[in-house]
């Protein structure tokens, strides 16, 4: 009886990890149309309304935490705020400048302006809830509750107001799955601005608050406190998941590397962790190898 | 743990609720670098309560629920729950659990090897990035919440259980354990009546 105990839990246990193993494999294996993702996104649809409940319900209890956690960050961020703001006057003094002898040289080359107004104004912002969170260590990303409904499409990049967020990864009728810039799948090209060189920025699994630039050279000059802009490039056949200009972050560290490129910390302006709302920008222009 | 169609309506509740909990809730918040995890922590206590089978059973059905809830890919949270019910089932058939002190370890235990196990998986499944040293941190923070959260939940489980375990002290409870499979073996009728509400 005890031998056919065992054994019948053994042949569960067997029976569960290849049903799990044979899960991953048509997962990976078969198209976003495939079978497996179509019953997967009818069960998130029909998950998201208590989704969308069970959030508004503990909205307080879960304002309430996030209050302390906050005021014990904020009395941290006070000083470097401080000093942020003081570099900020002094740069937007800069850009005011620097806008005036744009508009002069402009007029004088005869430009048209919403010719070079950039990829972003182009989008139709969709303006979307947080729901649902993934728990793992590894795996940074979020639900929202808007999707196809509203015009969003998987690629769709995601934006809150201080800058970009991720990129739409999956969506069904009335919600979206958003793969954040912290996600260890994620990696995005990007511009060091004023008239920096371009690389990519991808994250470090376990550490969800800053970024890795990668494939800048040890000849270029990076200085703490450097913007970091997505690079948008695009050609006849490929191009960039994000169109060129969202802010991402700044520097907030350098040092040379061991081989020819050097080692950069990035800090995203979006708090990935505090999002509740974000924005999809649905539309724009066509990006070639991504609207196909 | 005797399993009736109640017993199941009540386990599939348990779930929903649970994963509904963990990722419109729970998920939201960061203590010191971690998110507290309640679904491994559930997924224990049922296998501390129900067995291997029951575990490993429950903590698949949960991990398909919690891939298909949030898009990503299907069955990496089934392979990673149903070893954490089958661990504490396995706990369960071998060890006495005497005081409240052990599902709490069971938990943060398991809960810490969960998230081990994800990232071990991820990074099995072709994730380039490179792993930062704050991960273990936060690995540890996980396993820390599991022994806290356990303290609640392990009797809040074993509450919503309770019809489904053998010899329950509570004699209004004893005709739902008639029947064929209603006797249990004197080891564990002894186990499921220790003082301290812990079976």
């Amino acid at each position: 009886m005890y031998r056919k105990d065992v054994r019948r839990r053994r042949t569960i246990l067997v029976a569960l990890i290849v049903l799990s193993l044979i899960l991953l494999s048509i997962h990976f294996s078969e198209p976003r149309s495939g079978p497996l993702h179509a019953i997967q996104r009818v069960v998130a649809a029909v998950l998201s309304p208590f989704e969308a409940v069970v959030g508004q319900a503990l909205k307080p209890a879960r304002d309430l935490v996030n209050w302390f956690d906050d005021t014990f960050e904020a009395k941290g961020k006070n000083e470097q705020l401080r000093e942020d703001l003081a570099a900020a006057r002094t740069e937007l003094a800069q850009a005011q400048a620097a806008i005036g002898e744009n508009t002069k040289f402009r007029e004088l080359l005869g430009l048209d302006r919403n010719e070079l107004a950039g990829f972003v104004p182009a989008f139709a912002p969709v303006t979307a809830r947080v729901i649902v969170r993934s728990p793992t260590v590894s795996n940074a990303t979020l639900g929202v509750n808007a999707g196809s409904e509203d015009g969003i499409e998987i690629d769709d990049p995601v934006v809150a107001g201080a800058g970009l967020v991720g990129r739409v990864a999956e969506v069904t009728s009335g919600t979206a799955q958003v793969q954040l810039i912290t996600d260890p799948r994620s990696s995005v090209s990007v511009k060091l601005v004023p008239d920096g060189p371009q690389g990519i920025v991808e994250p470090e699994v376990g550490d969800p608050d800053d970024l890795r630039l990668d494939f800048i050279s040890n000849d270029d000059e990076i200085s703490e406190g450097q913007q970091l802009v997505t690079a948008g490039w695009s050609n006849e056949e490929y191009s960039s998941v994000y169109p060129y200009g969202i802010p991402i972050g700044e520097v907030t560290e350098t040092t040379l590397g061991d081989e020819n490129f050097q080692r950069i910390t990035v800090r995203p302006y979006a708090e990935m962790r505090a999002l509740q709302y974000v924005q999809v920008l649905t539309g724009g222009p066509e990006r070639p190898g991504i609207d196909e | 743990m005797i399993i009736t169609r109640q017993i199941s309506i009540r386990l599939a509740l348990i779930v929903v609720v649970c994963v509904l909990m963990q990722i419109s809730f729970f998920s939201h918040f960061a203590f010191l670098g971690a998110q507290p995890e309640i679904v491994p922590v559930v997924v224990a206590a049922i296998g501390l309560l129900g067995g291997a089978v029951t575990g490993g059973v429950v903590g698949f059905a949960t991990g398909l629920l919690l891939d298909a809830a949030l898009l990503q890919t299907m069955g990496v949270s089934s392979l990673i729950l149903l070893s954490v019910g089958y661990l504490a089932g396995r706990y369960r058939e071998g060890f006495e659990i005497d005081s409240s002190l052990g599902p709490a370890l069971v938990a943060g235990g398991l809960t810490l090897l969960a998230a081990a196990g994800f990232v071990a998986l991820q990074m099995m499944l072709g994730v380039e990035a490179q792993v930062s040293g704050l991960i273990v941190r936060e690995i540890l923070m996980k396993g820390i919440f599991g022994f806290l959260l356990a303290y609640p939940l392990y009797p809040l489980i074993r509450f919503f259980l309770r019809p489904a375990l053998v010899l329950e002290d509570s004699p209004a409870r004893r005709p739902l354990f008639r029947g064929r499979r209603s006797k249990p073996e004197p080891r564990r009728s002894r186990r499921m009546s220790t003082p301290g509400g812990v079976a």
